[in-house]
């Protein structure tokens, strides 16, 4: 599994949409999630891929897509170290 | 150890409901302050109080949803930490109401098949043969949400009513299908294609006439509700106090009637008194109080939520689900 099917399954389970509608170009807004779910989502990401979203990065995420890039960039900066 | 009169009552209805026996409290909050006030009470040498240290809390004006991020060990995180592990059978809350509904969802989690915390209420005196969910909990709700609340109604009015097949009705500003807003709609038909026993819309005029038992609505809705019932009783009696001004002496009895008529008309959560209620579908049982709770209402929310646990309600809930979605009625 992809690291952008994981986050986009983690996403889809939280705010009980299903995972097709769910493009790089959604936003929360798209799919009806509410704060709760975006830091729910945010938390659920850390726990698995082992990382910290800074608030500052995470408020700067427009879409999925940025949410995925951002944290495909972590991931893969760990696996460099 | 939050609410209005913290830790000063908090403690106090605490050791109210420890001397009642049977239950096993543990403070959450900063160990020095609860000791200081513990040390008030002779009482509680003997009684079965502990103190689980938690030096973070979530101030009324923070936003718990950022707190769970930021703040993993603040009191209500640790309380809702302790049921999660099996350390304790349930956490009681009268500080910030969102901040122990987020710590549940984030650190007790939800029973599958439920998205969000819900309040359920007993309408009682005028119609006790119906509850209303949501009271406060969700004030935006998805259209599935209002499925979920119907199953939990039903849940509710079978274990606390004795009604073995709950009608269930869905709040709205008219009888048709195509009445209310666009979630209100959406929900009509997620609930008429359910296998629930569904009796479709009713209006705000129809809530106490007993033709469903569980009345569906979102949080926002169902609070404005619940606060315009629990004054009706006296406000009527001032009504009526002004108009019999003009003869004394049945003024007098009127006032006595309506006093002891009027009271029941608080809808009761369980043996609920004071504010608040169990937050219906997390996996654990969560009793929220009044933020202006004092010490009995703080006693009374710790045997609501005995009352919970002994009745087994997650397990209830989760036999409904298990049920339900395997097509059979919840």
């Amino acid at each position: 599994m992809t690291v952008e099917e994981q986050i986009r399954e983690i996403v889809a389970r939280i705010t009980r949409v299903d995972p097709s509608i769910i493009t790089r170009e959604s936003t929360f807004k798209d799919i009806k999630a509410d704060s709760l779910d975006v830091v729910q989502a945010l938390v659920a990401v850390e726990e698995l891929f082992e990382i910290e979203i800074p608030d500052e990065e995470a408020q700067k995420f427009q879409n999925f897509g940025n949410f995925v890039s951002y944290v495909e960039s972590r991931v893969s900066k760990a696996e460099k170290v | 150890m939050g609410g209005d009169y913290a830790p000063e009552e908090t403690v106090k209805g605490a050791v109210l409901a420890a001397q009642q026996g049977d239950v096993e409290i543990f403070l959450v909050g900063s160990a020095n302050i609860l000791e200081n006030h513990l040390a008030k009470y002779a009482t509680a040498r003997n009684a079965s109080i502990h103190i689980a240290s938690a030096n973070d809390f979530i101030a009324e004006n923070e936003s718990p949803v950022a707190a769970i991020r930021h703040k993993p060990d603040c009191s209500v995180a640790v309380a809702a930490k302790m049921v999660k592990s099996g350390e304790a059978d349930a956490f009681v809350s009268a500080g910030n109401s969102a901040a122990a509904s987020v710590s549940a969802i984030q650190y007790i989690g939800m029973v599958d098949g439920i998205y969000r915390p819900s309040i359920v209420g007993a309408l009682g005196s005028f119609a006790p043969n119906t509850a209303m969910v949501d009271l406060g909990a969700n004030v935006d709700c998805k259209p599935h949400q209002y499925l979920e609340f119907a199953i939990v109604g039903s849940v509710y009015a079978k274990k606390f009513m004795g009604i073995a097949e709950p009608r269930i009705a869905l709040l709205s500003t008219g009888a048709e299908e195509g009445k209310g807003n666009e979630a209100v709609r959406e929900a009509y038909r997620l609930l008429k294609n359910s296998s629930l026993d569904f009796a479709g819309n009713i209006e705000g005029n129809q809530i106490l006439n007993g033709r469903a038992n569980v009345i569906v609505c979102d949080g926002f809705v169902g609070n404005v509700l619940l606060k315009l019932y629990e004054s009706i009783g006296g406000h009527a009696l001032d009504w009526t106090h002004q108009k019999m001004k003009r003869y004394p002496f049945a003024g007098i009895f009127v006032k006595l009637l309506f006093n002891k008529l009027f009271q029941a008309t608080k809808i009761s959560t369980e043996t609920e008194q004071g504010g608040g209620g169990i937050l219906w579908g997390v996996d654990g049982v969560v009793r929220i109080a009044h933020g202006a709770s004092r010490a009995p209402h703080i006693a009374n929310a710790i045997e609501s939520a005995k009352n919970a646990v002994r009745a087994k309600t997650t397990d209830s809930l989760k036999a409904e689900l298990e049920k339900y979605n395997q097509g059979g009625k919840a």
